[in-house]
């Protein structure tokens, strides 16, 4: 396992509590500066996986390397990291605190004051440098999370369930945030649960299920496949005659989600064919192959059971 | 090492710098100054009245004209101070000093030589009385001399109602005892004031003849400086391990746990908080000892100050700190709020009871088995041995050095523990563990 160019590589990582095995045989590898989505259900895994790449615990068996060394101890200066449960020292002011962690992070003394308080106003908090962080706003205390995780400006962001319970203006401000790290040349790997989120962010995806990988692909390989046999589409005037498409020889069913409508076609139909038909019927302002979205792939993952049988799939396999 | 710094300077400044800490830091002197200049006049009963009824069958018929004119003599403030010179030069407890100069005000019910007791017992519960029923009196009939064929002397039978005070009970003593002096003073002849002032030898105070030359003798030196050096450890081992407890439980409850971990290793984190509290806890001592030593300047005993002690609270300060502090750091890593912390912390608190228990055991006579026993085992040796070596019997040094062996042994015990529990302990939430989880995590870690 080369470990020049790649941020994290995990080798059969194993770590159970108890008769539990949160994470079995899990392999990873992740390259430098790239932009990795860790996706799967409540209890997957996921949380425990990040911690043992931030050495906060520690695997049972496997090997682990994280920015070419062998423990993330080594590197912690190189890596920011948000957890899930996170929380502020309540008393301490924002930009000593944010300052503190800094120092922690191995960041010098000199200009760490300037720096602080340009992040402040980079996202937008100007004027909360001196008050405490019990003060602040539940928004707020998020966005200052944030911030101590990428203060020292490290070679590797990882980011256990950052989008839980922002806003949408701290959720928008969080994805330019990622990307900006991204675009500096960090490596990032997050958590989560918010599938639209992952899919427009991420480069890559890798899915774990009870405790085992089930997906580890990127994002436009996942999304690549259509479905030949559904169609999605927009009415021109918000209208659908319902009975008229129903009616249609190639259409074994219709229903609408969300402003567009999905139609279900019968076996052996050609789907070029159908989409005419359709229009003939409707006029559409949009009408393709139904596109194959992470969630539906999530979902078709960790709705079934055949999702815990513990070898990575591909996209296209797990479809 | 310069993370483990950082943690430090973060738990000293973030402590040290609030009110709370001063507060707590001069609250401690504060109480200390307030029971010494306001306590007498707070607690004293000088005061107290003691009023009654006192009932006496005199069985001997020549002790009641006494007590009639003890009780009236009580009445007059001049016989009751030298009553009270009199009790001091016998050396009476501050109790029976403080019942005695209470006033009396007691009222005499003569009852007949030959009355039934039993009957005269019913007196003393009487219903509604028009002043309390103090004190049934029965005087032997051989009180004042005694009967023949014997040299002894008789005394009287005493009987009181329940839940009588016991101030009332040694005023009553007080008189009868008077009285009765009175009596065989008066039927031997004998002038009773001069029998008084035969009996006084006044109590002096001893010069302590040392290399450094004469002083006089501070009463109680040998228990005040024992108990304050004791004082002084506990209190620094408890300010430290208090604090290191409700930060490292605040820590994980507002969940900046880990965020710290993501930055530092769990050692890295507990050596930073070991060494914060270490600083802030030595702060508070010295500020302590500084109170001290102006008070010895103040009453000119600097000189009794040995420096040698100061050296072995010192060493024993360290040993206690790390078996304590970091036990009591590893409860505060494992509990997920203050309630649980405080029941885990049941059995160590228990153990810190006992130095309070001991030490005046301990400092009655410090070569004592108990003593000895105290003084080895952890996590306690560092309070017994402290004790011993302030005292007016000093262990030998071979037993100092042995007790410091067994501490540093004892310390180094604890951080092996507490470590392992607090590795597992500050990632935990959910369910309070117990005792034997902890002990699951120590094997397991």
């Amino acid at each position: 396992m080369a470990s020049t160019g790649t941020a994290i590589e995990l080798q059969a990582v194993t770590k159970t509590f108890g008769s539990l095995t949160a994470v079995d045989r899990l392999d990873l590898t992740i390259a430098r500066g790239a932009l990795y989505g860790f996706i799967g259900p409540n209890g997957a895994g996921k949380t425990t996986a990040i911690r043992m790449i931030m050495s906060i615990l520690l695997p049972d068996s496997g090997r682990l390397r994280v920015l070419g060394l062998p423990s993330a101890l080594e590197a912690k200066d190189r890596i920011g990291y948000l957890p899930e449960e996170r929380g502020l020292y309540r008393k301490m002011k924002v930009a000593p605190y944010l300052m503190f962690i800094a120092k922690l992070k191995g960041v010098a003394e000199r200009g760490l004051k300037e720096r602080v308080h340009s992040a402040i106003e980079r996202i937008g908090l100007k004027g909360v440098e001196g008050k405490r962080c019990e003060e602040l706003s539940k928004g707020m205390s998020q966005k200052i999370q944030i911030l101590a995780a990428i203060v020292h400006e490290p070679d590797l962001l990882i980011l256990d369930e950052p989008f839980s319970g922002l806003d949408p203006v701290s959720t928008r401000l969080l994805k330019d945030l990622i990307l900006a790290e991204h675009r500096r040349g960090a490596t990032v790997l997050f958590s989560t649960h918010v599938m639209p989120q992952a899919e427009e962010i991420c480069e890559h995806v890798v899915m774990i299920h009870r405790g085992h990988k089930v997906l580890d692909d990127p994002v436009r390989a996942i999304l690549r496949p259509h479905d030949s046999r559904a169609l999605t589409f927009e009415p021109l005037d918000g209208h659908v005659d319902l009975g008229a498409l129903n009616a249609l020889p190639e259409v074994a069913g219709c229903i609408g989600a969300n402003g567009h409508y999905e139609i279900a076609l019968r076996d052996g139909v050609n789907a070029t064919a159908a989409m005419r038909s359709v229009l003939g019927v409707v006029p559409a302002s949009r009408i393709e192959l139904k596109r194959r979205s992470l969630e539906d792939v999530f979902v078709s993952i960790a709705g079934t059971e055949g999702g815990s049988s513990g070898a990575a799939t591909s996209g296209k396999a797990a479809a | 090492m310069n993370k483990v710094w950082q943690i430090a300077r973060r738990e000293f400044v973030a402590t040290v710098f609030t009110k709370g800490f001063l507060i707590g830091l001069l609250i401690v002197p504060l109480i200390g100054v307030v029971l010494v200049t306001l306590g007498p006049r707070l607690f004293g009963d000088r005061e107290r009245t003691v009023e009654g009824e006192i009932a006496v069958i005199d069985s001997t018929g020549v002790v009641l004209p006494h007590v009639r004119s003890v009780i009236s003599a009580r009445r007059s403030p001049m016989a009751v101070t030298e009553l009270l010179e009199r009790a001091r030069a016998g050396d009476a407890s501050d109790m029976v000093l403080n019942a005695l100069g209470a006033a009396t005000r007691l009222t005499l019910v003569e009852r007949p030589a030959g009355a039934d007791v039993e009957q005269e017992k019913l007196w003393i519960n009487e219903p509604m009385p028009a002043a309390p029923h103090l004190a049934l009196i029965v005087v032997h009939a051989n009180a004042v001399e005694p009967t023949p064929g014997s040299s002894n002397l008789g005394s009287y039978d005493l009987y009181v109602p329940s839940r009588l005070d016991n101030r009332v009970e040694i005023a009553v003593q007080g008189v009868m005892r008077e009285a009765i002096i009175d009596a065989r003073a008066d039927v031997r002849d004998l002038n009773r004031t001069e029998l008084s002032l035969i009996m006084q030898v006044p109590r002096v105070r001893s010069t302590t003849v040392g290399a450094d030359g004469e002083r006089n003798t501070v009463f109680g030196l040998n228990i005040i400086i024992p108990a304050a050096f004791m004082g002084l450890l506990i209190m620094g081992v408890m300010f430290a391990g208090q604090g290191m407890l409700t930060t490292t439980v605040e820590e994980k409850s507002n969940r900046v746990i880990e965020v710290l971990l993501s930055a530092v290793s769990p050692m890295q984190l507990m050596g930073g908080k070991l060494l914060g509290h270490m600083g802030i806890s030595l702060l508070a001592m010295s500020l302590y000892f500084a109170f001290g030593l102006v008070a010895l300047t103040a009453f000119s005993l600097f000189g009794l100050l040995d420096v040698k002690l100061i050296f072995y609270l010192l060493i024993f300060y360290f040993i206690a700190f790390f078996t304590i502090g970091s036990l009591m750091m590893a409860i505060g890593s494992a509990a997920n709020e203050m309630r649980e912390a405080q029941q885990l912390l049941m059995p160590l608190m228990l153990a810190m009871m006992l130095p309070w228990i001991l030490w005046w055991p301990i400092v009655q006579n410090p070569s004592s088995t108990l003593a000895v026993v105290v003084s080895f085992v952890p996590p306690i040796n560092s309070f017994g041995m402290l004790l011993r070596i302030a005292s007016a019997e000093p262990p030998p040094a071979w037993q100092v050095w042995l007790s410091i062996g067994f501490g540093v042994a004892g310390a180094f015990g604890a951080l092996w523990v507490a470590a392992k529990i607090f590795r597992i302990g500050i990632l935990m939430f959910g369910k309070a563990p117990d005792m034997k989880t902890l002990a699951a995590w120590v094997r397991a870690a």
